[in-house]
């Protein structure tokens, strides 16, 4: 899942300001799971705008709509009907969301409202925490279903540091050790001679490092 | 502080868990066609319920003070409704102090009695309590 938060509301009521009619766009996907951008959030800002531009005395029309998906063109399609009744739209979907909107409708202002953060998991209510950074080589196979690169702040593939003190990172001490949690996983399973080979680091230069990344698969192309 | 003439005229919304009075739907109605207008009453089937766009849409529907009743903390029929009312409530009051409304505008009251509690009592209680809080500025008309 892609996580975001919310930028602070001084900045969304800058960047709103020059527009008198705008469509707050929500999606119900990633970032409707991490009660960022989903149709509860859509309807606080947009109620939060409505409010703070009739206390300044501006007159502002602000509807809401949110999309299943916002970063799929056969959802964002829903859009065109309605889309040449306002400046500007407010995006409460990710950075991907955002862009594929402004893509969709080129001559439309697209405003993000959220800050796109990383691509993490739903640990408890309330609670998102980093677990993939899409390197493009997974190896969650080699450790137990536990990634050091996105995981360990050293990110490293022949762990543990040795800095580890109470099962806890020294680096972020909130934070669990992923060696110490790839180390118990492995040992509970008997795979831990999985460790004895030396782990080359993230070749970053196959995929990051060249531009946005692409995937293309034929067999799902029209 | 306001008047009394002033607090008459404010518009008041309650939230209220539904289980703190037994007779609330009758109560309800009795208080409703003797405040008219100026009352708005939503009972909740658990405090818990509430979400802070309920709140948020009250204050832009023309609430001037809105009021989360709940009952007592450890007595939620299902354990943590009030507990969760609370939080909401607190959310509430952070979004409305960003775009600059007094978070005072609304209040969670946690009821100490444990029965014996009657909707129509509590409003009235309520709206005649004087506050620091004036007519919104939502509910004024723009220049």
């Amino acid at each position: 899942m892609i996580t975001a938060e919310r930028k602070p509301f001084e900045e969304i009521k800058e960047m709103v300001k020059p527009y008198s009619k705008l469509l707050v766009v929500g999606c119900g996907t990633c970032v409707a799971e991490c009660a960022a951008g989903g149709e509860k959030e859509v309807a606080l800002l947009a109620s939060a705008l409505r409010m703070e531009a009739r206390m300044e005395n501006r007159v502002v029309e602000i509807d809401e709509m949110t999309l299943d998906r916002q970063c799929v063109y056969e959802f964002i399609d829903q859009l065109t009907e309605t889309v040449d009744n306002y400046d500007a739209i407010l995006s409460l979907g990710c950075g991907a969301g955002v862009q594929a909107v402004s893509d969709v409708f080129p001559d439309m202002t697209v405003l993000p409202a959220l800050n796109t953060t990383f691509l993490g998991e739903t640990k408890a209510p309330g609670v998102w925490m980093e677990n993939c950074r899409g390197c493009g080589d997974c190896k969650l196979h080699i450790f137990g279903a536990i990634c050091p690169v996105a995981r360990c702040a050293k990110g490293l593939f022949n762990g543990p540091c040795g800095g580890s003190k109470d099962k806890r990172c020294e680096v972020h001490p909130d934070t669990p050790c992923a060696w110490h949690m790839i180390i118990e996983r492995l040992e509970k399973k008997g795979r831990l001679e999985q460790l004895n080979n030396i782990y080359p680091p993230v070749d970053w230069s196959t995929g990051q490092g060249k531009g946005p990344r692409k995937i293309e698969r034929e067999d799902q192309m029209i | 502080m306001e008047t009394k003439e002033e607090r008459q005229g404010l518009n008041f919304y309650f939230f209220f868990c539904q289980r703190i009075d037994k007779e609330q739907e009758k109560n309800r109605r009795t208080i409703e066609k003797s405040m008219g207008d100026k009352v708005r009453l939503f009972p909740i089937p658990c405090s818990g319920r509430i979400e802070p766009i309920h709140i948020l849409r009250a204050l832009e529907k023309g609430a001037d003070k809105v009021y989360v009743l709940t009952c007592r903390e450890g007595l939620c029929r299902y354990r943590e409704g009030n507990l969760r009312a609370k939080k909401r409530v607190s959310y509430a009051q952070k979004l409305m102090e960003e775009i600059g409304l007094e978070k005072e505008r609304v209040e969670l009251i946690n009821l100490k009695k444990e029965n014996g509690m009657t909707i129509d009592t509590l409003v009235e209680d309520l709206v005649g309590k004087k506050t620091n809080i004036g007519s919104s500025p939502l509910n004024k008309p723009l220049l």
